[in-house]
Parts: structure tokens; C-alpha cells; sequence
């Protein structure tokens, strides 16, 4: 069944390409993962279609988990994660966690095999209650 | 004795959680032999528990493969977390 | 209330040229206690359901709110592409094709509902939906010549969103500074509803 995969989605290309670096380097390759950032049209911001196709490089059975930075992002991976064919809808979730540090716990986890749900609550222990 | 140069921060944090992760005996770490013990297998913590350099860490596990376990963890940090040759690096 | 072809490539047309036409405005309300992108980002989200007029008017009312608001989740970018697009697409879901004056009140309160889940937000954060909930509650006063208030009434809650200290989006890392400045998405929500009002009286 593989690991939970994990998208990055920044406003900035360069922070989510150098987001999705620091995993693949300190974390290593067995964790599907894709990033994307910026506007349809270029400049910041994110991308509704970019943020699906992701979901999709990334794509495992056991499920994909989202990190985001600042509002838009989120807002758009919500929509994203809505408007996928239902039976993956409930396989993919947008982590309530800082979007570097949270990528790379989150690859941490998912590396050992845990579930969507474990590698979502390990994410998201960083966060303020 | 833990000589990697800024102690043990992100990604060796990562390297000894995920290392740890292999293993089915519960494992657990500390900077004295009396504890306080943290979880090895909990990136969260292993990271929040911002080890020193030059600390002396403290392996104790419970479960069918535990020595096994702590000797793979003990020769990781021997080994200086397989990164020696990149510190000291710009 | 029939709202024929005519009638909606009238309604597409003058809620896009608004958004258009102050896209500026938008952009320097949002310099202010923003990130500088909202007017970039509506106007690019606009000029793409323009280029789809012809497609979208000859739709039905509740396909034709659906796809604008698809059309606005991908193309606008910002926070505001899916809030906008839930707006649009869940008004889309609600509204029947012939809508009555009680059809659309339930389907903007339906639409609220989604967008207030969207934003996790409520009235009195400084956002669109300060804009939005009083339109709604004259809407549901149902007294004589409500609907015709309307763009006066939706002016006024933009504009009561001044003194307002932002707490939901990305105003609210300004704190206290982000009072004193009128809230952009609230500005465009009344342009939105002025355009919508003034065409659906012109056809009346």
C-alpha cells in the first residue's frame, strides 16, 4: 500500500521547492510527494488546479496529507481536497501545522508506515493548542 | 557521546526517529541514565528535546527486538549519523 | 422572476465590468491591511468568466452560477477564489431555474452558511461577509422596496467595516492597524451586489 504521501503548497514556488528539498534530503525518497506554488498566472499566490495535480503526483492509497502556509493556500487546498472524485476525497487532508517544519515531521512519520491520521496529528502536535 | 556538531537537531533527530521507527520494541532516550525519558519514536519530541552537543545520550527499550534496537541506535550515533564528513561545511 | 439569457449576460457582464473597473480601488484597499492582490486577482478571475459570456448566458441560472464560481475558484488565486467560488457555486446549488423573491433569500442564506464555513469566519471580522449579512437581513425584512435598498445597503456595510479590527485572514496579523482602513473584499462583495441589483431592476 505504500506511505502517505505529502504535498507541499506555498505561495512561493521557491519555498515550496525548497520545502519539499529539505524532505527529500533529510527525510530520503520512500515518501511520495509533490509541491506547487504561486498563481495560475505566475507571482504568489496558489493555484486550485496546481494544488489537485499535486494531490495526484503524490497520490498513495493510504491517503495524501497537505501542508500549507498562509491563508490562500489553505482556503485553496480545502477546495481542492472538495472537489476531488469522492473516493479519494476522504484519503487527503490539509494540516493544521507550520508548512517546513510540518513537512518534514510529516514525511518523518509517514516514512514509518503510519497512517493519514497519525501522520496528521504528529504535524499537527507542533502547533499551538 | 553525541559529537555532532550542533547537536541533535533536525535531521539527525529525523534519522534516529525513523531508525527507531524500524524497530517493534518501545524505545526511549535521555540525557542522564535516570531519565527523563522521551519517546525515540516521536519526531515531535526527539526534535523539542534540543540535545547539546557533547551530550552523552541514554538508550533504554522494552520488547522483543529491544537490543537489537538500542545497538542500531547506539551505532547511529556512533557513526555520527552518517553526515560526520558535512560538518564544518559552508 | 424569469431571468432570461439576456438578463443573465446583462447580470455576467455588469458584476464582472464593476469588479473590473475598481480592480485599482481593490488593489489599494488591500495594500493597506492585505497582501496588495485582491483587485489583480478578482479582475483576473472576471476577465476569464467574461471570455466564457456566451457559454455561461445561454446556461441555465443555477449552471451558469455554478460554473462562474468554478471559473473563480481556478483562475483567482488569492483567498478570495475559493470564498467567491463557494458563493457563486453554492447559490448555483440552491437557486431553482425560475427563482421567487423567498427561493433567493434561502439560497443567499445557504450561500452565506457556505461561505462563513469556507472562511471559518463570521460578521464582525472584517470580511466580505459583513457585507453580505446585512444584504441578507434586509432581504429577509421583506418590507415593501427592500430589494431596491439593497446596493445602499450593502455601501454602507462596507464602508461600516472601517472601524472594524480584522481577525479573520491575512488583515488580521495587523491587529489593531488593520482599523481605519475599509476591507477590500467587503468593497467588492458591495460592488458585486450594486451590479447584481441595479441589472435585475433595469430588467425588471
Amino acid at each position: 500500500m505504500g506511505n502517505v504521501g505529502i504535498v507541499i503548497v506555498s505561495h512561493s514556488p521557491d519555498v515550496a521547492r525548497g520545502t519539499a528539498d529539505m524532505v527529500r534530503q533529510m527525510v530520503g525518497e520512500e515518501v511520495p510527494l509533490a509541491w506547487c506554488g504561486g498563481a495560475s498566472e505566475g507571482g504568489l499566490g496558489s493555484s486550485v488546479e496546481a494544488i489537485a495535480a499535486a494531490i495526484d503526483r503524490a497520490w498513495s492509497e493510504k491517503g495524501v496529507a497537505i501542508l500549507v502556509d498562509l491563508g490562500g493556500a489553505e482556503l485553496n487546498s480545502e477546495m481542492a481536497v472538495e472537489l476531488l472524485p469522492h473516493e479519494r476525497r476522504g484519503k487527503v487532508v490539509v494540516c493544521n501545522a507550520p508548512i517546513v517544519e510540518g513537512a518534514v515531521i510529516a514525511a518523518t512519520e509517514a516514512s514509518g508506515g503510519a497512517s493519514l491520521d497519525e501522520v496528521r496529528r504528529t504535524a499537527e502536535e507542533l502547533s499551538p493548542a | 557521546m553525541l559529537t555532532h556538531a550542533v547537536g541533535l537537531h533536525a535531521r539527525p533527530s529525523v534519522k534516529l526517529t525513523k531508525l527507531a521507527k524500524t524497530f517493534g520494541a518501545s524505545i526511549e532516550f535521555g540525557l542522564s541514565g535516570s531519565g527523563p525519558w522521551i519517546d525515540a519514536k516521536s519526531i515531535v519530541k526527539v526534535m523539542a528535546t534540543k540535545v547539546p552537543q557533547n551530550s552523552t545520550l541514554h538508550f533504554r527499550a522494552t520488547g522483543q527486538d529491544a537490543g537489537a534496537a538500542v545497538q542500531a541506535l547506539i551505532d547511529l550515533v556512533e557513526r555520527d549519523f552518517d553526515e560526520g564528513a558535512m560538518n564544518g561545511e559552508a | 422572476m424569469d431571468i432570461t439569457e439576456a438578463t443573465r449576460r446583462a447580470l455576467i457582464e455588469r458584476v464582472a465590468g464593476s469588479v473590473i473597473l475598481h480592480a485599482d480601488e481593490l488593489t489599494s484597499l488591500d495594500q493597506a491591511i492585505g497582501d496588495g492582490d485582491h483587485g489583480i486577482n478578482m479582475k483576473r478571475g472576471f476577465e476569464a468568466v467574461l471570455t466564457d459570456l456566451d457559454r455561461l448566458a445561454a446556461m441555465p441560472l443555477p449552471e451558469a452560477l455554478q460554473a462562474v464560481g468554478m471559473t473563480l475558484v481556478m483562475k483567482i488565486g488569492g483567498a478570495s477564489g475559493p470564498l467567491y467560488g463557494t458563493l457563486f457555486m453554492e447559490l448555483g446549488k440552491s437557486l431553482p431555474d425560475v427563482p421567487g423573491f423567498a427561493d433567493v433569500t434561502i439560497a443567499f442564506e445557504a450561500a452565506i452558511a457556505a461561505v462563513k464555513r469556507r472562511g471559518k469566519s463570521d460578521a464582525g471580522c472584517k470580511t466580505m461577509l459583513d457585507v453580505l449579512i446585512p444584504v441578507l437581513e434586509t432581504l429577509k425584512s421583506g418590507q415593501p422596496g427592500s430589494a431596491g435598498r439593497l446596493p445602499a445597503v450593502a455601501a454602507a456595510a462596507a464602508e461600516a467595516t472601517r472601524p472594524m479590527k480584522a481577525v479573520r485572514g491575512r488583515a488580521s496579523f495587523l491587529g489593531d492597524r488593520s482599523i481605519g482602513h475599509v476591507d477590500p473584499g467587503a468593497r467588492s462583495s458591495a460592488l458585486m451586489i450594486s451590479a447584481i441589483c441595479k441589472t435585475l431592476e433595469a430588467a425588471a
